[in-house]
């Protein structure tokens, strides 16, 4: 237990989810076992000791907006609804805590909201998430929070501009300090198309690495695949795409077995795509400025109200067209492939990007990237056309 | 809104409905919970004593449009294995039951002559049954159909087969553990209910986003809506994932892999006979499949077990074997696992051809059938070869075998109903990869994952949910759909305490019968024996010392001593 305490602090640095040495990580086996800083392992304990669950992590994000859109929001909101298709699916909403609800016995307070959500921010404190079944499940709720806040937190900037002491500040560190230029400069690709099974797995492997080093995902969400002849190799569900060796499923196209009943939910979604484009290479991310900006919508009094599913339009982001869509068994798997062959990628409504290879990974991980670079530069274009204040523009965010 | 039981005393033939105590609802829900709590006077009755219940219990999601909650649970003691034992199933009975103003209906004493207990909004009835005595089920049911949904028994329960089955006129079974034996021995043919009423739902708002949240999951979820899931292939669509992990036990669990199963897989079945969705009542997974015939069609334990374990590929005989079992009224994973194991000790696994007869020997007591209808522990200590029952408690193990997931194994043990893959559930992480992966070779956790799995899951069967809906959902969300069903503060952490306290609740009842940690353990084979490794997968005999320090960490993190026993013997008196 203690091997996976490590590995998941060790993560969450990797991923710049959190401030360095600040993360407690709690896990009860039949002993109480907590690592990493004092002050967070012991809360981390504390909350756990209240709840049925494996584990507990506490951590101050390495950005502040989670407590920013805790601080923002009135006094009598008790929760932050995520934005975001995907995290919102698995989330609901994320309860907050404020630092007056902390002041008598602070475990106990997040305990009581955690009892009932996966996540909450307690202001002071930052964002502490439980695993109900395994340790990993707190750090992949804990990741979910923060990419809901910090996908949230963007469009809230752009909407209303800064509206507390040192937002502006924090935000200007964040885009020339914390923001990286994004690039596939130093990755090393298979030109394809490849036949050889090993070879595959090789290169997915590569590929779903490369996707969450370059920050296009957060570890535990997204999917990769590669079609040979008959097979589509395609990573299973509750997979992290930097973890895929043993877990990558071959499926046949004719479903003649059901051994991937473990794939990925976008199976369908990648075989449609393969059908309707020819391409071998299919990767999946959540960037997160790509997600953002897909939920900005120029179109006024608009009669759809459930955006993210219904939305039949095709919009574009530049060159890249944006659909909506449920995830899974929903609509995502019927309005891609349509749109994505042509541009080579396509972004679902709030959720992440599709990025396809005719015969390779480096095609389809360039247009991902490219993708969000774009969305990067047109996010600071209309916040800096704004000056930080908020919005007057026809554009407005969905956030049904 | 007061809810109520039937109590039905079959020696007299009183009968009267009765107001469930509002605070043993909160602190037990319904289904096995209410079903549990009903037993505490007598639990350690004989499973045949005139005085044992039968309890038929709903719960407080079923009527609602909540997904897959129109389920009931039927608890009793099990004459199979002498624990405290539930079963629950879907189909329409539910619902009807519900929908005629019942929360449960708690059966006791012995008829003097067969009957039929017909239910209704405006009353309950009990019928003469002796021209449908010795009767099918397929025979009963059709006989009743005029009453609404039927549970009945088959000739295996009235001939108290120990492992006879209580089946619903829609095709689902009250399986494993031998109630329809205890059925028969109070000469109780067929249950039927009828009502009318509709459920109200206290904060419809409230209810609405939790079942579109339910749906959602539902939807992302590739094990239940995906393309190769149940929804589109039943059960059965796990036949190829075991066969690909090297854990699909094969001849009395000797080896982990059959090379004939593609034969009866999921895509199989629907090629050779046209499998169509069927769904229990207000469930949108529909996973049970029909053939174009209309007959049942069997579910993945059951290919699995009248396939590998006895070696047979034949998918038209696994499916007659099925369609025997179901108008026997017999449990098909204990059916096949018992002929398996006297398949071993006698140097032969049946041939296709002899199974049939075999079950109905079985079902009537004939012959050879008469000592098999015992189950597979008795058969093998009758034999001379207690270790050919691959049992746990006198239950048969279903078709996950514990080599290839250890967390299944630590599980099989600590079911307080024995061999049963369904009260933890780790197949669902170990294998299914939901709600997450974990580490299917390792104990590593697997105590605490357990113990947290099995509460959880006796909260879900008193919901009364079904356990595929978390291959998707969550407590959270089903603690959603019952605050908005009943206007009551509920929360999964509050869920899992109510499932807690029914687990200890059982627990505690078999200890009062006799179980120690002795009962927890898995048979000596999985030990000693490997399984079918291979294709890079090895599959090791189980380390029994590891296994057994997990199992002491488990008692810990339960309260229990480290020989599993109760630190005292006040526990009932401190539960509601």
């Amino acid at each position: 237990m203690r091997s996976l305490i490590a590995k998941y602090a060790g993560k969450m640095e990797r991923d710049r989810s959190v401030v360095p040495g600040r993360a407690g990580i709690a896990a009860q086996d039949d002993v109480m076992l907590s690592e990493g800083a004092p002050d967070l392992s012991r809360l981390a304990a504390d909350v756990l000791s209240h709840l049925s669950c494996l584990g507990v992590v506490a951590a101050s994000p390495s950005l502040p907006f989670a407590e920013f859109l805790l601080r923002r929001a009135n006094p009598d909101v008790k929760t932050i609804v995520p934005l975001d298709t995907e995290t919102r699916t698995f989330l609901h909403d994320i309860p907050i805590v404020r630092r007056e609800e902390l002041a008598g016995n602070p475990a106990r307070a997040i305990a009581a909201l955690l009892s009932n959500r996966k996540g909450v921010i307690a202001e002071g404190v930052g964002i502490v998430a439980s695993g109900p079944v395994t340790l990993e499940q707190a750090y992949i709720n804990y990741s979910s929070v923060f990419h809901a806040c910090y996908v949230k937190y963007l469009l809230e900037v752009l909407r209303e501009g800064f509206l507390l002491p040192g937002e502006g500040e924090a935000f200007r560190a964040f885009r020339e300090t914390f923001l990286r230029p994004l690039t596939a400069e130093g990755l090393s690709f298979r030109a394809g198309p490849l036949d050889d099974p090993g070879e595959v797995l090789s290169e997915i492997r590569a590929a779903g690495r490369y996707t969450v080093e370059r920050g296009l995902v957060d570890s535990f969400f997204g999917n990769i695949s590669y079609r040979v002849g008959g097979t589509i190799f395609i990573s299973q569900t509750a997979a992290s795409l930097d973890e895929l060796a043993g877990c990558v499923d071959p499926v046949p196209t004719d479903n003649r077995s059901t051994t991937g009943i473990t794939a990925s939910s976008e199976l369908l979604a990648h075989r449609r795509i393969c059908e309707a484009t020819g391409a071998r290479a299919i990767l999946h991310g959540h960037p997160k400025f790509a997600v953002a900006m897909s939920m900005l919508c120029d179109v006024k009094d608009c009669p759809v109200k459930d955006c993210w599913k219904d939305c039949t339009r095709v919009r574009m982001l530049g060159d890249t067209p944006v659909v909506a869509g449920e995830i899974g068994a929903g609509g995502l798997a019927v309005r891609v492939p349509p749109v994505i062959g042509g541009p080579g990628k396509a972004i679902v409504y709030g959720h992440g990007v599709f990025a396809i290879g005719r015969d390779g990974f480096g095609e389809a991980f360039r247009s991902m990237v490219d993708v969000e670079n774009l969305c990067r530069e047109e996010y600071f274009r209309r916040l800096d056309a704004r000056g930080g204040h908020p919005s007057t523009s026809v554009s407005h965010i969905h956030s049904r | 809104m007061p809810e109520h039981m039937l109590v039905v005393d079959l020696s007299s033939g009183w009968m009267r409905r009765e107001e469930i105590p509002p605070e043993l609802l909160r602190a037990y829900l319904g289904g096995r919970g209410l079903g549990v709590r009903l037993l505490r006077e007598r639990h350690t009755l004989s499973p045949f004593d005139p005085a044992m219940p039968v309890v038929f219990a709903v719960g407080p999601l079923c009527g609602t449009p909540a997904p897959t909650s129109a389920r009931i649970e039927v608890v009793s003691r099990s004459p199979l294995t002498g624990t405290v034992y539930d079963c629950s199933a879907g189909g329409r009975f539910a619902w009807r039951l519900r929908a005629a103003g019942l929360l449960a209906i708690l059966v006791e004493g012995n008829s003097p002559r067969p009957v039929v207990l017909a239910v209704t909004s405006a009353g309950e009835e009990l019928l003469p049954a002796e021209e449908l005595w010795t009767k099918g089920v397929g025979e009963t049911v059709s006989a009743l159909s005029g009453r609404g949904s039927v549970a009945a028994i088959g000739p295996a329960g009235e001939n108290g087969v120990l492992f006879s089955s209580v089946m619903m006129g829609e095709g689902n079974a009250v399986g494993r553990g031998g109630l329809g034996a205890v059925l028969g021995r109070k000469n109780l043919k067929a249950v039927t209910v009828d009502g009318d009423r509709t459920v109200p739902v206290a904060d419809r708002v409230r209810f609405d986003r939790a079942r579109a949240d339910v749906l959602r999951l539902f939807r992302a979820s590739p094990v239940i809506f995906g393309e190769l899931g149940i929804s589109e292939y039943g059960t059965p669509a796990l036949v190829d994932l075991m066969r690909q992990r090297r854990m699909a036990p094969t001849e009395n669990f000797r080896r982990t892999v059959f090379h004939g199963s593609s034969c009866y897989s999921g895509p199989a079945i629907r090629a050779a006979y046209g499998a169509k969705k069927e769904g229990c009542f207000g469930c949108p997974i529909r996973c049970k499949k029909r053939a174009s015939d209309g007959r049942s069609l069997p579910e993945y334990e059951t290919v699995s077990h009248f396939g590998a374990l006895n070696g047979i590929s034949d998918l038209h005989a696994i499916v007659r074997s099925n369609d025997a079992c179901n108008d026997l009224g017999m449990d098909t994973i204990s059916a096949a696992a018992t002929l398996s194991a006297w398949g071993e000790a006698r140097g032969r696994f049946p041939s296709p051809e002899e199974i049939g007869p075999l079950l109905h020997d079985i079902a009537h007591r004939r012959g050879e059938g008469d000592l098999l209808a015992e189950g597979s522990r008795r058969v093998a200590e009758a034999l001379g070869k207690p270790g050919l029952s691959m049992s746990v408690k006198s239950l048969e193990l279903p078709a996950y075998d514990p080599r290839g997931a250890y967390g299944m194994a630590l599980a099989y043990v600590t079911s307080n109903r024995g061999g049963c893959h369904l009260r933890a559930y780790p197949i669902s992480h170990e294998i299914l990869r939901k709600p997450v992966a974990s580490d299917r070779f390792t104990f590593s956790g697997k105590a605490r994952m357990i113990k947290i799995a099995e509460d959880t899951n006796a909260a879900v069967d008193s919901l009364v949910a079904c356990k595929f809906a978390f291959f998707g959902a969550s407590l959270e969300e089903y603690a959603e759909l019952l605050a908005g069903a009943t206007g009551e503060h509920h929360t999964p952490q509050s869920l899992k305490e109510i499932g807690e306290r029914i687990w200890l609740t059982e627990r505690f009842y078999n200890a009062r019968n006799g179980f120690t940690r002795a009962d927890d353990d898995l048979p000596a084979r999985f030990f000693t024996e490997a399984g079918s490794s291979g294709e890079g997968i090895d599959i090791p005999p189980i380390d029994r010392a590891r296994f057994g320090e997990e199992l002491t960490k488990y008692y810990r993190i339960r309260g229990l001593r480290d020989d599993g026993s109760f630190p005292d013997d006040g526990f009932l008196g401190r539960q509601p």
